[in-house]
């Protein structure tokens, strides 16, 4: 047991920061900086994306036959830990790391042909059709209606909550097939082509001021077979299939050292009283707890990580355990860096994206971005199976 | 990286848990700790027997060759019993000490004994005024002739009320250095303490107690390094025993909200309490991940075995409390009764947040690490130790 790189392992890191030394540029990074969502604005991710397609490293968790890097377990560790130290531009949503999984494991040939190509090269971007107005963490009581008719459905209902929908070129969805007793059983899987006609995009701005939800409105819109994955009344298999990436198949332990390293070059400039929060004890002693959560969340990757390698499976707990601490400590972190403006944090810049806006000192624009990450922080315990519903998780595991 | 237990590792996990399931239940333990010695010899000797007590030490000085690996599970069972008997004293502390420091022939002599179960080392420095600034050590040795002359005063030494040979730290013209003095040494006071989770320890008087000068341990060694060193070897310890407590804790907070019924129905099925006992999983998830890093830091260079060990500390002294206020709350009055080993695991774990540092001076002492922005910004994961990039 250890916790040492082979040399191999120490060469490959080598070789991805030569690369991103080498590739990621300023541009890019200021704007990731200047980001305040979850993921990047597309516009820079799909930049990225570009690059990195070139080099062959969009989706390092894919299997190789599909495009993906072939790379071990801790080579993708290393790969996101190295990419999340030099600020990368959070690209990998929707489209690689849900979506693409399921149409591997569920779909057919043709779909497989079709859409993996057009998602590793940026020319397809997904949004997420799951929740609906009535239906959020009780997703299987969704309402969204799919009538067969011949070779199409016809779908008529709406989605909500779809991250970058109004960027998107299709939605996977979850529909109801069939009124069954049992809700769970009626729901099936389909691709929507998000130009057809009878698609509506209402944007939703969020509380960190930026546009990145909408609410999509389906009125008789017409979904080929051919688009369905798997059988129907297969759905809700596949959507469990798909959350269990949301919630714990990536790492995450690199972002979040990275937003704590943000913080620290945060508080260690000095403020317009001349003082450095680096040097205030109540500072630091609740920097230093959350870096010790960012440390046991690391472990906890790293274990989890280590039992996939040996075959076995992290299990429910870690895994739910995971997803409420990183949620929490990347609100901590937003937090702690927001209270560090001052009378700053009254000041609020209503323009997105900001890597727009004239560049400024880059501590300058940190203090601008903090207050939006902040808010925006807010929907990390919210997306992806709200805490609770993890902790209901955890719960029924620990009281069987 | 490798984070899975070998299967030798997780046989001793199992005996280890077996054995002191067996051998060192809750009422045993409430006769060890009112007897008058506060120690039961023969699981000393049982434990010698079944090799723990050679464990860590290297095999050509007669031991196992054990890694903190073996001891952090060692030290989980440890916990989830709650036994009083020194090991972490005289085994982690006192004994890794001797073997870093000693002599061919103090080695022979005072670990021979330690694993051969007859004798019980304990490690003397912490002085009144020292606070966590290990260095701040006022007690002297004076040379006389072929002698030392030691003069000074140490505090709630662990493991010292059944040390037959204490190492007591003192300074030798400003140099900090190490001494094995015979319990018996003339001029030594040693007086008993009771301690808050029913253990015991020794204040120590020490008015020119004369030893030899065969009795410096590591005459040319940087006795102030070894001894930051052991401290952080036994905190990585202690950080694990706080792990098999609080896993104590869970599983019988689970057992009585299931069996307790109010109101018609188990308190397990009440969701308040569902999710309060799942938050404690969340801490009790956290804890264990935290003392890894520590068990797998003690080898790593200073600043990473700081950030493992203070780090562990500072979030398990944290989480800990929490875990074991909500036992005491969850098991309603029944937890705040001494008969129940809630209220006992809740004071040891009470204890170890005041042992060997406190929570808040772990937290000061890895602050002071990650302010250097390469240590807060580098992985967990390190290059292998020859690696010269």
């Amino acid at each position: 047991m250890d916790l040492l790189m082979t040399e191999e392992e120490v060469r490959f890191r080598d070789e991805v920061r030569t690369f991103l030394d080498g590739h990621l540029d300023e541009g890019l990074k200021r704007a990731e900086r200047l980001n305040p969502s979850f993921l990047a604005d597309p516009a820079i991710g799909l930049k990225w994306q570009a690059k990195l397609n070139d080099k062959g490293w969009v989706a390092p968790s894919w299997p190789k036959p599909y495009g993906g890097t072939g790379w071990t377990l801790a080579e993708r560790y290393i790969f996101d830990q190295e990419c999340e130290r030099a600020g990368e531009p959070h690209f990998r949503g929707a489209s690689i790391k849900m979506i693409a999984p399921v149409i591997m494991r569920y779909g057919n040939e043709a779909q497989k042909n079709f859409y993996l190509p057009r998602i590793l090269s940026g020319q397809d971007l997904w949004a997420q059709g799951y929740s609906e107005p009535g239906s959020g963490s009780d997703l299987a009581s969704l309402k969204t209606k799919a009538v067969l008719k011949g070779d199409h459905y016809i779908v008529n209902g709406s989605k909500i909550w779809s991250t970058l929908a109004h960027h998107a070129t299709r939605m996977f969805a979850l529909v109801r097939t069939a009124d069954t007793a049992k809700k769970q059983e009626g729901i099936t899987f389909i691709l929507i082509d998000l130009k057809s006609p009878g698609v509506t995009i209402r944007p939703i701005r969020s509380i960190c001021g930026t546009h990145e939800f909408n609410q999509v409105f389906f009125d008789d819109v017409k979904v080929p077979v051919s688009d369905r994955i798997g059988e129907e009344g297969e759905g809700w298999d596949i959507a469990k299939y798909l959350l269990e990436f949301e919630r714990g198949g990536a790492f995450a332990g690199g972002v979040l050292r990275a937003m704590l390293t943000r913080l620290q070059r945060l508080a260690s400039e000095p403020l317009p009283d001349g003082r450095k929060m680096l040097d205030d004890p109540l500072f630091m002693a609740r920097f230093a707890e959350i870096a010790t959560d960012v440390d046991a969340n690391d472990m906890l990757e790293l274990a989890a990580m280590s039992k996939v390698q040996a075959g076995g499976n992290p299990g429910s707990v870690p895994s739910s355990t995971m997803k409420i601490e990183r949620s929490r400590i990347r609100q901590s972190i937003a937090e702690l860096a927001a209270s560090i403006l001052g009378p700053d944090a009254l000041r609020w810049e209503e323009h997105r994206p900001l890597h727009e806006l004239p560049e400024e000192a880059e501590i300058d624009e940190e203090r601008k971005v903090a207050s939006a990450v902040y808010f925006n922080s807010r929907s990390q315990s919210i997306f992806g199976g709200s805490n609770e519903i993890q902790l209901e998780i955890i719960a029924k595991t620990l009281l069987r | 990286m490798d984070l899975n237990y070998s299967d030798e590792q997780l046989l001793l996990k199992e005996s280890a848990e077996r054995f002191l399931k067996e051998r060192y239940n809750f009422e045993k333990r409430g006769k060890i700790i009112g007897s008058e010695t506060g120690l039961d010899a023969g699981i000393w000797v049982e434990m010698a027997d079944l090799g723990w007590l050679a464990l860590p030490f290297a095999e050509e000085n007669g031991g196992l060759g054990g890694g903190q690996v073996e001891i952090s599970l060692i030290m989980e069972a440890i916990g989830r019993v709650l036994m009083v008997e020194p090991y972490l004293a005289s085994v982690i502390l006192a004994g890794g000490m001797v073997e870093k420091l000693g002599s061919e022939e103090q080695r022979a002599k005072i670990l021979g004994g330690l694993m051969a179960g007859t004798s019980r080392p304990a490690l003397a420095h912490a002085e009144r005024q020292m606070g966590f600034d290990l260095g701040n050590i006022a007690t002297t040795a004076t040379k006389n002739g072929g002698e030392f002359l030691i003069l000074g005063e140490k505090m709630l030494v662990p493991g010292g009320p059944f040390a037959d040979v204490f190492l007591v730290s003192a300074r030798v013209e400003g140099a900090l250095k190490l001494f094995a003095v015979p319990a018996d040494a003339s001029g030594m006071i040693r007086t008993e303490v009771k301690l808050v989770d029913g253990s015991r320890a020794s204040d120590l008087v020490l008015d020119n107690v004369s030893v030899p000068a065969s009795a410096l341990l590591g005459a040319a060694a940087d006795t102030l390094a070894e001894i930051e060193a052991a401290y952080d070897r036994a905190n990585a310890a202690l950080a694990s025993e706080a792990v098999g407590i609080m896993d104590a804790l869970m599983d019988a907070t689970v057992a009585h909200t299931k069996e307790r019924v109010q109101f018609g129905k188990p308190l397990a099925a009440f969701q308040a309490l569902q999710h309060r006992m799942a938050e404690m999983a969340v801490k009790c998830q956290e804890a264990r991940a935290s003392a890894l890093l520590a068990t797998l830091s003690v080898d790593a260079p200073r600043a990473m075995r700081v950030r493992g060990v203070s780090g562990a500390r500072a979030k398990i002294g944290k989480v800990s409390r929490v875990v074991a206020q909500e036992a005491i709350q969850l098991h309603g009055a029944m937890g705040f009764s001494e008969e129940m080993p809630i209220g006992a695991w809740f004071r040891r774990l009470y204890a170890i947040e005041n042992s060997l540092g406190t929570t808040a001076d772990h937290l000061k002492r890895y602050g002071e690490i990650i302010r250097d922005p390469v240590m807060l910004s580098g992985s967990l994961l390190r290059a292998p130790a020859h690696w010269s990039a």
